[in-house]
């Protein structure tokens, strides 16, 4: 094989970090998603520190798709802090991985 | 009281697929099958060689074919479950993010946005027209505003020229994705409805490969090799869902846990 034979092989390989990146947040995103009590909910910083400051043990949060969600408080801050620390985590992991990708 | 002879509401997955002289989608349903068995543990229905639409053809999409994709409306009443999942059988599920909207869905829910490699934009319909949704995944129950769903897309593929014209499609063939926007969107008082709160993938270039490496999908296309999180992906290159590469690929996938 000629050297710009094997360069053109090298090229092909490449993986554009932009693209991995933007995927790799969609996916995240996705994933910060999970149900509770019938409602979808996504996991973020907001509605976390929202519940936690809450000074009643039940209430009713408004879901992804506009739905009252009746919510025990203590519980949904246990499933909703796991669930975004789970997948902060490998967004991280991830991402780490992704950087250090050039070719593949 | 609760009666113990009452089941437990049943779900599973449904897939349409009819051979054209130039795909095997009988043979990509069945992979398809496989990787929704592995990943979302779930039932799934295959339905072949039913009713066909006349005179569909896609310029540009498997080389140009016939397309016999005029069966999706009857997916209501046709599904054997509950609570169905409804799925092109070029749609690889590889995570089971779907499962999510199934725990919640009131009465049905599609793909509202899509990206691809190169682009994160999602497209219209046409220049006027409505905003694109997917059909390539559906979730829906067994609820009298699903079934009204389903009945009008019946309608609108029945008279799909009046509509086609009505709502200014750039295309002229039949298209699912075309029929389940406009049927929605009247459904909701001429609005959309909320859709699957996240974005499809698709890989809209010929594949050369597809593979798993340390939980990431790598997919190789002519010039260039992308690393994506674990994820489902809408495939278009027919010819390598048709591949030994692919049946390897899903044996792979079907292999871990």
């Amino acid at each position: 094989m000629t050297d710009i034979n094997q360069l053109v092989e090298q090229i092909k390989q490449s993986t554009d970090y932009q693209t991995n990146k933007r995927i790799l947040r969609e996916k995240i995103t996705t994933d910060l998603h999970f149900a509770y009590n019938g409602g979808l909910f996504k996991a973020t910083p907001e509605l976390f520190s929202f519940v936690v400051c809450w000074n009643f043990e039940e209430l009713f949060l408004e879901d992804t798709y506009q739905n009252p969600i009746k919510v025990n408080r203590k519980e949904f801050i246990d499933v909703c802090g796991q669930h975004y620390q789970m997948v902060m985590n490998r967004w991280h992991i991830e991402y780490e991985e992704l950087k250090r990708a050039r070719k593949v | 009281m609760k009666n113990s002879n009452v089941p437990a509401k049943s779900r599973g997955a449904v897939i349409f697929a009819h051979n054209t002289p130039t795909v095997d989608y009988k043979r990509i349903a069945e992979q398809a099958s496989r990787l929704i068995q592995h990943t979302l543990k779930l039932p799934v229905t295959v339905f072949l060689e039913t009713s066909q639409t006349q005179d569909n053809f896609r310029i540009g999409y498997a080389h140009g074919t016939e397309w016999y994709n005029g069966d999706r409306y009857r997916a209501y009443e046709l599904s054997p479950y509950d609570e169905t999942i409804l799925l092109d059988s070029d749609y690889l599920i590889l995570d089971d993010a779907l499962l999510k909207i199934l725990d919640t869905v009131d009465d049905y829910r599609m793909m509202t946005n899509n990206q691809t490699p190169a682009s994160a934009a999602n497209n219209s319909m046409g220049a006027t027209s409505l905003s694109h949704v997917w059909a390539t995944a559906v979730i829906f129950k067994k609820t009298n505003k699903a079934k009204q769903l389903f009945d009008l897309i019946g309608r609108i593929q029945r008279n799909y020229d009046y509509y086609r014209r009505l709502y200014n499609f750039s295309a002229r063939n039949f298209r699912n994705d075309y029929a389940f926007a406009i049927a929605d969107n009247i459904i909701n008082g001429y609005q959309p409805s909320q859709g699957i709160p996240w974005t499809m993938l698709t890989a809209d270039k010929p594949i050369k490969k597809l593979e798993i490496k340390n939980n990431n999908v790598i997919l190789r296309e002519e010039n260039s090799a992308h690393v994506l999180p674990r994820q489902s992906i809408h495939v278009m290159d027919k010819d390598y869902l048709q591949s030994d590469e692919y049946v390897e690929f899903v044996d792979s996938i079907c292999q871990t846990n």
